[in-house]
């Protein structure tokens, strides 16, 4: 399964992709994190226990300021309650977690200030018009009343609700709603946005266009610490990663460096239509190989792996090597060491 | 266009500080928008009308005094009593219904996590739910004053009374406001929170009549030679803790000292001995414990929705 372009895989019909040719735009430039030590969210042997069930345990996170960090894994790992605590709706069971260096437990109000929450499920209030949901929310965050219309209307016009301003909220669609709760989350200008799987249930448009926003935002420099389960979401749009599973935390760190302390070794899948033990035999000259297997057949073609450390010139040498002596090779390609190698590597499939 | 700041720097309104409220001001404009509340309102006014038209009609023909001519006063205060009677059931039952859904609501419909990590005060909160289910409250007590105000034309009611019928409706209406934020606010769920507030009230009203039935009962029954002052101050004190504490009783209570004694802040009991005392009339310690207690409740409120979830 490839994980490169996920609203294909989830296009129940052709149709939506050809109403929307945003589908294949380039993926914009992600944001960069000046420094990983400026931790804007940390928590500290973090625990969380209902009754006998260990939602959370000893769970070090650290998102560093500015980053776009996705929280990963299955459901029911503890991604939920970490939020919460995060979010001062739930007291942890044991260790700290701080935001903007306060305390989520004794300084929950300059936590909400620092914060904007989405929850996984929310729901919106009937009898209300757009603006004047967010007119609520802006009041709740003490913004004063002569400055909220124009922060409506700047909110509206970000989130591309502007043209739904008077209409009443229940009748919008699920990504629109999806968009004015991320708009309410930003009615206090804060510096950190948790966002509980802001992209599930959405349509493939909906979710890229969550997506762009999410972008937009951390460019704007808001720190975005999000959870998810799909994983080309976090693949597409992460400067950081924390995988986690049967609430600890199994891997977390710059998506780079994941990458590559995960998946040392690249990979090539070569095909080939003959001659195998020549091919090997050629292949065992190049330098950086650190081996080679047999994979099944396909088509009747003959298919290796081969692990390899080193630069591209090690596979420019490979392939020379193998076309000079005249071995018939059909494709020679560069297996990506993708977030789902990586996240099953990290993974023991303990929850899922 | 004009924006809603522009409206709100020319507005006049003097309820506008209580709508800095961004809950009270969110209910409000939820509550009276669509056909509901003036649907409600009209419902409240047809059923308080229709009842005072039919005892308007039974009165005239029960009270023809010996002259055969219709006794004003008695019909007066007849009507008058019973509008406040229907207006104490009306409110008794509309109150918590309005209240019982303000927090349990806002888990019911996945509000509530939106609204707690925002920096809303909790007192806020719950401030702003009681003040505007209350408000559509004495809007509909307030609608009915005319109703009440027939019995003028009849004599036999003063103005005072219509005050203090007022007040203790006032009274009532934010003690059973407070109940059903309260269980609201405790239980998550409105169904539950409505039935807990309902048997409350009834709780409350078959307690403190039986009880005050039981002490005059006692009262009537005892004798002048046998029983001590001191006896008779402990059965005094304890039917007057029963009478002030319904709604029904008070004002009772209060209009018959008032139309007895004419006199509407005191009234004189006077032992079986033959001495006599002054006491504060009911309708003064049912507002001052209700509203008292109500005020207990409201921070009993706001302090359970500050403890963060364990």
């Amino acid at each position: 399964m490839s994980i490169d372009n996920p609203e294909t895989m989830e296009t129940p019909t052709g149709e939506a992709l050809a109403e929307a040719p945003i589908l294949t735009e380039v993926l914009p430039e992600l944001p960069t994190v000046m420094d990983e030590q400026d931790l804007i969210i940390e928590t500290r042997n973090l625990s969380k226990r209902y009754g006998r069930l260990q939602a959370i345990s000893n769970l070090n996170l650290q998102v560093p300021r500015g980053a776009i960090y996705g929280f990963v894994g299955p459901n029911g790992a503890g991604k939920t309650s970490t939020m919460r605590i995060l979010t001062t709706l739930m007291k942890p069971s044991g260790g700290e977690a701080y935001i903007n260096g306060y305390s989520v437990v004794t300084a929950p109000r300059e936590v909400r200030r620092s914060i904007g929450y989405m929850p996984d499920f929310f729901g919106v209030y009937e009898d209300m018009k757009v603006w004047e949901y967010l007119d609520f929310f802006a009041a709740c965050y003490e913004i004063p009343e002569a400055q909220r219309p124009g922060l409506i209307n700047d909110l509206l016009e970000l989130v591309d609700l502007a043209h739904r301003r008077d209409d009443m909220v229940d009748k919008l669609s699920r990504g629109m709603k999806q968009r004015l709760c991320l708009a309410r989350t930003l009615a206090h200008d804060p510096q950190v946005l948790i966002l509980d799987e802001p992209a599930s249930g959405l349509d493939p448009r909906a979710r890229i266009e969550i997506r762009e926003l999410l972008i937009e935002l951390a460019k704007m420099g808001k720190t975005i610490f999000f959870s998810s389960h799909i994983l080309a979401d976090v693949n597409e749009i992460c400067t950081h990663i924390g995988i986690i599973e049967a609430g600890q935390m199994v891997a977390q760190g710059p998506i780079k460096a994941m990458r590559q302390q995960l998946m040392p070794h690249r990979v090539l899948v070569i095909t080939l239509l003959g001659r195998l033990d020549e091919a090997k035999e050629a292949l065992l000259h190049v330098e950086g190989i650190l081996g080679i297997v047999d994979l099944p057949p396909e088509d009747g073609k003959i298919r290796i792996k081969v692990e390899f450390t080193g630069e591209d010139l090690r596979m420019s040498e490979m392939l020379q090597a193998l076309t000079s002596k005249g071995i018939p090779v059909v494709n020679f390609a560069e297996e990506s060491s993708d977030l789902e190698a990586v996240f099953m590597k990290a993974t023991k499939g303990i929850v899922s | 266009m004009e924006t809603p700041a522009t409206r709100t720097r020319i507005s006049l309104n003097p309820l506008r500080p209580l709508l800095r409220n961004p809950v009270a001001l969110k209910e409000l404009r939820g509550r009276m928008r669509g056909p509901r509340a003036f649907v409600v309102l009209t419902c409240y006014l047809i059923v308080v009308g229709g009842f005072t038209t039919l005892l308007y009609i039974a009165g005239t023909a029960a009270t023809y005094n010996t002259t055969g001519e219709v006794d004003g006063g008695t019909l007066g205060r007849v009507l008058f009593g019973s509008v406040v009677a229907i207006e104490l059931f009306l409110v008794t039952f509309i109150t918590p219904a309005f209240t019982a859904g303000s927090i349990s609501g806002e888990h019911e419909s996945q509000t509530y996590d939106l609204l707690r990590t925002t920096l809303l005060p909790e007192r806020q909160l719950v401030f702003g739910k009681l003040f505007s289910a209350l408000a559509y409250v004495f809007l509909l007590l307030l609608a009915a004053i005319p109703l009440q105000s027939i019995a003028f034309l009849f004599g036999g009611v003063d103005v005072e009374e219509i005050v203090i019928s007022l007040l203790v409706l006032l009274a009532t209406a934010i003690f059973l406001g407070n109940i059903g934020v309260y269980y609201s606010a405790m239980t998550h769920r409105t169904l539950r929170a409505n039935i807990m507030t309902y048997v409350t009230i009834l709780a409350v009203i078959l307690v403190t009549t039986a009880g005050a039935v039981i002490a005059l009962a006692i009262v009537e029954g005892l004798d002048p030679s046998t029983s001590s002052s001191g006896s008779e101050w402990v059965l005094l004190v304890a039917r007057g803790i029963f009478v002030c504490l319904n709604p029904l009783t008070t004002l009772l209570s209060t209009q018959q000292y008032l139309v007895n004694q004419q006199t509407l802040f005191t009234f004189k009991y006077t032992f079986t001995d033959g001495t006599t005392t002054t006491l504060p009339s009911p309708w003064i310690a049912f507002t001052i414990f209700y509203l008292l207690l109500s005020v207990v409740v409201f921070f009993a409120t706001t302090r359970h929705l500050k403890r963060i979830e364990g």
